[in-house]
């Protein structure tokens, strides 16, 4: 168990320098969402209120913001691993007597910090354009921790890919999926206003109760009953991603 | 299978007195491995690699620093041991890769084919390290290679393999002794047809052990070399040929692969392996 600990902690240092020394992916990573926040408060904030009762749009499309940076972010991480894997490194690493297991957890839980301090960033800019945080101080905790690891839970599809087909294409679509997700979720509007298909779709989908959940936090302040569903859909996006990195893991060692 | 990276299907490997399937995780202690592609990963240093690959290995904390330097003195790479790997050349990879696969202090090393693609002075390098190793640390070397001249200068004990089979093992010296004479290599202009004519002439040069054809020259076995050139020469003269070129070697472990494969290794890069390991 200390092995497990510590080899994921060296790990997760190697891949946080990996992102150090290439900056420029975390600059996409932060630019889209942050762009896309801009445009679309632009847009629809002056008539949010009237249209649908959306009085500070700014703080209501902040966490849309935050997980667009998160699975960004995230899928990203399935092409470090499959950059292991073409070079061969990740064979090197197998070789050693290192847990297999430290071998993504310490990819995964850099991705859980990259996503925290890419988040931090959403946040400061959402604060100075006048979001506000009803939940206070201790809400920006919360929000971040939420946000990270969502991250990680969302790296795992990614990295699941990259495992079982070693292929750099292939571990990208892990990031196209989201875009689904985060369409079919109260993504720009309440879902009280949705069609009924569509407030169908939005109420099975775990990303809806995140985005909620950070909402609440912006927004509304305090409210256990959506911090317990937004952290239960991790949860269970988190049961089922990180068996799927199981999987492939075992597909991938001997 | 050796290197536990992938599981056998059948059947028992016994690698440093240990079993690969049903002690990998020791087998791995063991063990140090440089596949044919250095695996490295470009945006670490190289000191950077190394610690990590100790700690993985557990090389205690207090001994990690000093071990690390002492590895990158051993692959001459002290000077760029803070650069970034993606800057080293091919040969600085390799020797990375090697010192990456002795942070451990393994009791074997697999080497797959080590300095295949490097110019000559890596390769000089590379077999210094190894030789060197061996001779002061005791490391037994495992090293699968094209190169024959690679074999005959590192391994103790050599086996070529050809098509999954072992088909002849061995010292180098013992296995070039087994051809038992010397090797003339006679080229002819002409058909194919031509050379069988030359072949089924020189055939009947007393003591005249073997012959073979490869592309225009004819390869014969004969235990003196420098009395047989003149009587070839002759012999082919009167059958109405003309040799374009004829010379005489000591039998390499190329003339041992040539009979145990039946085929050159130049022309037939897919199948077969020789296999050197070097013993304390």
């Amino acid at each position: 168990m200390t092995r497990l600990i510590a080899d994921t902690w060296w790990l997760t240092l190697r891949a946080l320098r990996e992102t150090i020394r290439q900056p420029v992916f975390e600059i996409t990573n932060i630019f889209i969402p942050m762009f896309f926040f801009a445009v679309t408060v632009g847009a629809i904030g002056n008539v949010a209120g009237r249209a649908f009762g959306v009085e500070n749009y700014t703080a209501f499309q902040m966490p849309v913001a935050i997980l667009q940076a998160a699975a960004g972010a995230a899928g990203a991480s399935g092409l470090g691993m499959t950059t292991d894997i073409e070079r061969g490194y990740f064979d090197k690493l197998l070789l050693t007597p290192t847990p297999r297991l430290s071998l993504v957890l310490g990819r995964l839980a850099a991705d859980g910090i990259r996503v925290t301090v890419l988040t931090a960033a959403i946040v400061l800019v959402g604060i100075i354009a006048g979001s506000g945080m009803e939940s206070g101080p201790l809400g920006i905790v919360v929000l971040l921790f939420m946000s990270g690891l969502f991250g990680l839970t969302y790296a795992c599809i990614g990295v699941a890919i990259a495992l079982k087909t070693g292929s750099a294409q292939a571990a990208q679509t892990g990031f196209l999926l989201f875009f689904p997700l985060l369409f079919l979720s109260p993504a720009f509007a309440p879902k009280e206003i949705f069609a009924g298909w569509l407030e169908f779709l939005a109420t099975i989908n775990p990303v809806t109760y995140v985005l909620e959940g950070m909402r609440g936090l912006v927004l509304d302040g305090w409210d256990a009953g959506s911090l317990a569903a937004a952290f239960g859909a991790i949860a269970g996006l988190g049961a089922f991603t990180g068996g799927l990195v199981a999987l492939a893991l075992r597909s991938r060692t001997a | 299978m050796l290197t536990t990276l992938l599981r056998p299907t059948a059947g028992t490997a016994r690698v440093a007195g240990l079993d690969v399937a049903r002690q990998a995780a020791q087998v791995r202690h063991a063990i140090g491995v440089a596949l044919q592609e250095a695996g490295l990963d470009d945006l670490q240093t190289g000191r950077e690699l190394l610690t990590l690959q100790a700690r993985l290995y557990g090389v205690q904390p207090r001994d990690l620093a000093a071990r690390v330097q002492q590895l990158l003195r051993v692959v001459d790479l002290e000077d760029a041991a803070d650069r970034a790997i993606k800057t080293y050349s091919g040969g600085m990879q390799r020797r990375l890769d090697l010192a990456a696969a002795l942070v451990h202090r393994p009791k074997v090393v697999f080497l797959d084919e080590p300095t295949t693609g490097l110019d000559p002075i890596s390769r000089e390098a590379i077999w210094r390290y190894v030789r060197e190793l061996n001779q002061n640390e005791g490391v037994t070397f495992f090293l699968t290679t094209q190169y024959l001249e690679e074999a005959d200068r590192l391994a103790d004990d050599v086996a070529i393999m050809d098509a999954g089979c072992i088909v002849a093992q061995g010292s180098p010296a013992a296995l070039k002794a087994s051809i038992g004479n010397d090797r003339v290599t006679v080229a002819l202009d002409g058909s194919d047809a031509e050379l069988d004519r030359a072949a089924a002439v020189i055939r009947r040069l007393e003591g005249v052990g073997d012959t073979r054809t490869v592309a225009d020259t004819l390869i014969v076995y004969v235990p003196d070399g420098a009395a047989a050139v003149a009587r070839i020469v002759l012999m082919l003269n009167e059958a109405g040929m003309r040799a374009r070129e004829v010379s005489v070697a000591q039998p390499t472990l190329d003339d041992v692969f040539l009979r145990a494969t039946g085929h050159h290794l130049e022309e037939d890069h897919a199948v077969p392996q020789p296999v050197g390991g070097r013993k304390p």
